[in-house]
């Protein structure tokens, strides 16, 4: 609570939520969507030509969008966490927050798994035949990316308080 | 356009969307969903024309977008969905007039791809490199994807007072 007080009072968190000026909270708010595109999308992509494509064509060659996609959440990460500093009440007593981070974890988890098992080891040269597990994982983590959206979006409608201030006057 | 305004928020899907508290929060998501779609599949084939993950021929990576092209239409859905709600808040909203000139350019950008370049590109095989014009249309395409992005975001803080 009184933890909610200070970090509502720092200037990362005024400066973002109230300077009036496109480059606060628009600016952070349309990287945060960007990065989105980028890691969720090209994740998906990733999963699509395992489930679809990986059959007729390597994956190997895919390996260079991997680095790209952790640019991506390291944008998010940062924007996330600056949006998070603007509003840490309303985040951080909202249960489907902690949801949509638990979806990220395991969908960013997953990708590495990915990454290591299939797309380094995999021969360059060759299609490879994905087994059940491998496109049991591919279906649960776009599955995961859709989720993460899903309860990214709905923050902005089920938060209980909006600043520490709310959680004084109890409603 | 006030006439067209009043027009809309008449119909019935304009008080569908509005009378069922649900539907605008679903749609919100279902508007990112097909954003990630696009996004994600028509990147991964304009990387690919500029020289990422080469070892695989472009006409390949090119199966991706019917996967985009789906997302892009449930984007245009849910879109359709918000302007029947608030008409007014984006007709009068400088940011979503800018969203619309991204989206034409993109549909130039695309129409141009198409008309030629598009042929040399599907002969490519695994390593090939693109020729530049191609390459050209293909950081065109990532940069108008971002200008979408980024006017679609901004919409919020465009909006002309509610009138109601």
């Amino acid at each position: 609570m009184s933890f909610f007080v200070w970090l509502e009072q720092t200037g990362v968190s005024v400066w973002v939520r109230e300077a009036p000026t496109l480059w606060a909270f628009p600016f952070v708010l349309f990287l945060h969507t960007l990065g989105l595109g980028v890691v969720a999308g090209l994740s998906v992509a990733m999963n699509v030509w395992i489930l679809k494509f990986a059959e007729r064509h390597p994956v190997a060659p895919l390996k260079p969008f991997f680095p790209i996609i952790w640019v991506g959440f390291t944008v998010n990460l940062i924007s996330g966490l600056l949006l998070l500093a603007a509003y840490p009440t309303k985040a951080l007593t909202d249960p489907v927050f902690y949801l949509k981070i638990g979806l990220i974890m395991i969908a960013l988890f997953l990708l590495q798994w990915m990454r290591r098992k299939i797309f380094v080891a995999a021969d360059p040269s060759r299609p490879l035949q994905p087994d059940r597990r491998l496109r049991f994982t591919a279906a649960l983590s776009i599955g995961l990316w859709a989720g993460a959206v899903l309860t990214g979006r709905l923050l902005a409608y089920t938060y209980n308080f909006l600043m520490a201030s709310d959680l004084v006057a109890g409603y | 356009m006030q006439a067209l305004i009043e027009w809309i928020v008449a119909t019935d899907l304009s008080r569908f969307v509005l009378y069922n508290g649900w539907v605008w929060p679903i749609s919100e998501a279902l508007h990112f969903m097909g954003l990630v779609l696009l996004v994600g599949t028509v990147s991964t084939f304009d990387l690919r024309v500029l020289g990422v993950g080469k070892g695989i021929a472009p006409s390949a990576i090119h199966r991706l977008v019917p996967f985009g092209l789906a997302g892009f239409g449930i984007s245009i859905c849910t879109g359709v969905l918000f302007i029947a709600g608030t008409p007014d808040q984006y007709f009068y909203n400088s940011a979503f007039h800018l969203k619309v000139v991204f989206l034409l350019a993109m549909g130039i950008n695309v129409a141009f791809f198409y008309s030629a370049p598009f042929r040399v590109v599907k002969s490519l095989g695994p390593g090939d490199d693109a020729p530049r014009i191609t390459k050209l249309s293909a950081a065109l395409s990532l940069l108008i994807m971002v200008g979408v992005m980024c006017c679609g975001r901004m919409l919020t803080f465009f909006r002309p007072p509610m009138i109601s």
